[in-house]
């Protein structure tokens, strides 16, 4: 008990300041940066660094599943590898038929656009990306790739899969980005059926896995099995690629507009690889002031 | 009591924080404790000297930066629930230990409530009941932590 003198002061009295001020100071804090953040977006940058800072910690996380990834890769059964070769192979065949009238398509439709003296559609080249996780957070559908600004991607891009779109990328940090899926209820997507041309702007449903059709009137020409497909309006996504399927329709008195129900076509929650495309290389539609006697297109993209 | 060093704390933080880190998916995801605000706890409630409402702020901080939503919820978030356990500390000495799980299971509700508030602000829609497991989980991995014999006040240590 002598030495007790030279001992700090039992914890019990060191006080500092009151928990209350220290949540007020904090609370404060935060408050402004959460304003800070959602509001003037002065914050990217910062975030985007700090993110960098925690990639190591992010990689060493993964540590572990990559490893047993890595071991069922490995030990995968041989009969399972020459069952899945047969499948791609019958897959490569069926492609293929298709793909030899693609080029004849594609000849034929450079030669009409030369007559319509309209600008040439380039190819939109794509990055393959894999996905590390899905979001940490219970209230989004994102999923998080392994490719980021050291790469060359921006957000914005369009990220598909081979069954059509998956969504867009809406955050990129170095290493890293953050892809935003189509049944993310924050994300619209201008889409037009497949089989009469009607636009119309998809909304995620945030639960279910399922996208919204809203504001379409009750007597609007849409069935179920209608394909959506995206209409390039917005030269972000390439037009013509599958965006959902319609499932339900319900059309209830009481209400002016129609609730339509879609299921993604693309294998949202299934795959690990996608492909995020370039942007700023969709055609421009014809210009029509330079032609007013050509009847207009009716599927062509128009400008906003 | 063994005395708590703060290499002690840190160390603890951070194995809970790349618990956090891991890879979840599916319904791993959906009932995924939170590890960092147990861990948190643990300390405010044996260490409140050590681990306090600014320990907790940083802890969020991080924790939104990992998760990429709205920077500071977190931070708000677990800086309240830390200045709620912190204010009843004190009378936890006289808690039996299911009486301790019982306020660790408010304070873990607490939390996500919180957060749910400050997520509806921000925009987002109403997740389903489901969003409330981790509370379940998170209480009863306490309760497993508690039956290892690490006492949380430690009046009662054999």
């Amino acid at each position: 008990m002598a030495s007790l003198q030279n001992q700090q002061p039992p914890a019990f009295f060191v006080r500092g300041p009151s928990p209350f001020a220290r949540l007020s100071f904090f609370a404060a804090i935060s408050l402004a940066l959460m304003a800070v953040d959602a509001r003037l977006h002065y914050l990217t940058e910062v975030r985007q660094g700090f993110t960098a800072l925690l990639h190591p910690l992010e990689i060493l996380a993964h540590g572990p599943s990559a490893a047993y990834d890595a071991t069922r890769d490995f030990i995968t059964r041989q009969s399972l590898l020459i069952e899945e070769n047969n499948a791609l192979h019958e897959k490569s065949l069926k492609q293929s038929a298709d793909l030899q009238r693609f080029n004849a398509m594609q000849a034929e439709n450079e030669h009409l656009r030369n007559l319509l003296k309209a600008s040439k559609e380039t190819p939109q080249p794509g990055k393959l990306a894999e996905i590390i996780h899905t979001s940490r957070d219970p209230f989004t559908r994102k999923v998080i790739v392994n490719i980021g600004t050291q790469q060359g991607i921006t957000a914005g891009q369009a990220a598909i899969d081979e069954y059509g779109v998956i969504g867009q990328v809406t955050q990129v940090y170095p290493f890293s980005s953050e892809v935003t899926l189509i049944t993310d209820k924050d994300l619209a997507i201008p889409i037009q059926i497949e089989r009469n041309g009607l636009r119309a702007i998809a909304f995620g449903y945030g639960r279910d896995n399922t996208i919204d059709l809203p504001y379409l009137p009750m007597n609007v020409d849409i069935r179920e099995g209608d394909k959506l497909v995206t209409s390039g309006i917005d030269g972000i996504y390439p037009s013509g690629l599958a965006v959902a399927k319609v499932t339900r329709i319900e059309r209830n008195a009481d209400s002016p507009f129609a609730h339509i129900v879609c299921t993604p076509t693309a294998g949202i929650n299934n795959h690990r690889q996608i492909l995020l495309l370039t942007m700023a290389n969709v055609a421009p539609a014809p210009s029509e002031s330079s032609k007013p006697a050509q009847p207009r297109n009716r599927h062509a993209p128009r400008r906003p | 009591m063994r005395p708590v060093g703060l290499k002690q704390i840190y160390f603890s933080l951070l194995v809970a924080f790349m618990l956090y880190l891991l890879p979840w998916a599916g319904f791993g995801l959906l009932v995924r404790p939170d590890f960092v605000l147990l861990v948190l706890l643990f300390w405010m409630l044996r260490a409140p000297h050590l681990c306090n409402v600014g320990t907790a702020w940083t802890m969020g901080l991080l924790a939104d930066l990992a998760s990429g939503s709205l920077f500071g919820q977190y931070a708000l978030t677990y800086a309240i629930t830390a200045f709620v356990a912190l204010s009843y500390q004190r009378r936890l000495v006289l808690f039996n230990d299911w009486q301790q799980a019982g306020y660790v299971f408010v304070l873990l509700v607490l939390t996500q409530i919180t957060l749910l508030i400050l997520k509806l602000f921000g925009g987002s829609g109403l997740p389903g009941w489901s969003y409330f497991l981790p509370s379940i989980t998170g209480v009863l991995l306490w309760q497993v932590v508690v039956y290892s014999r690490v006492r949380v006040t430690g009046q009662k240590d054999h």
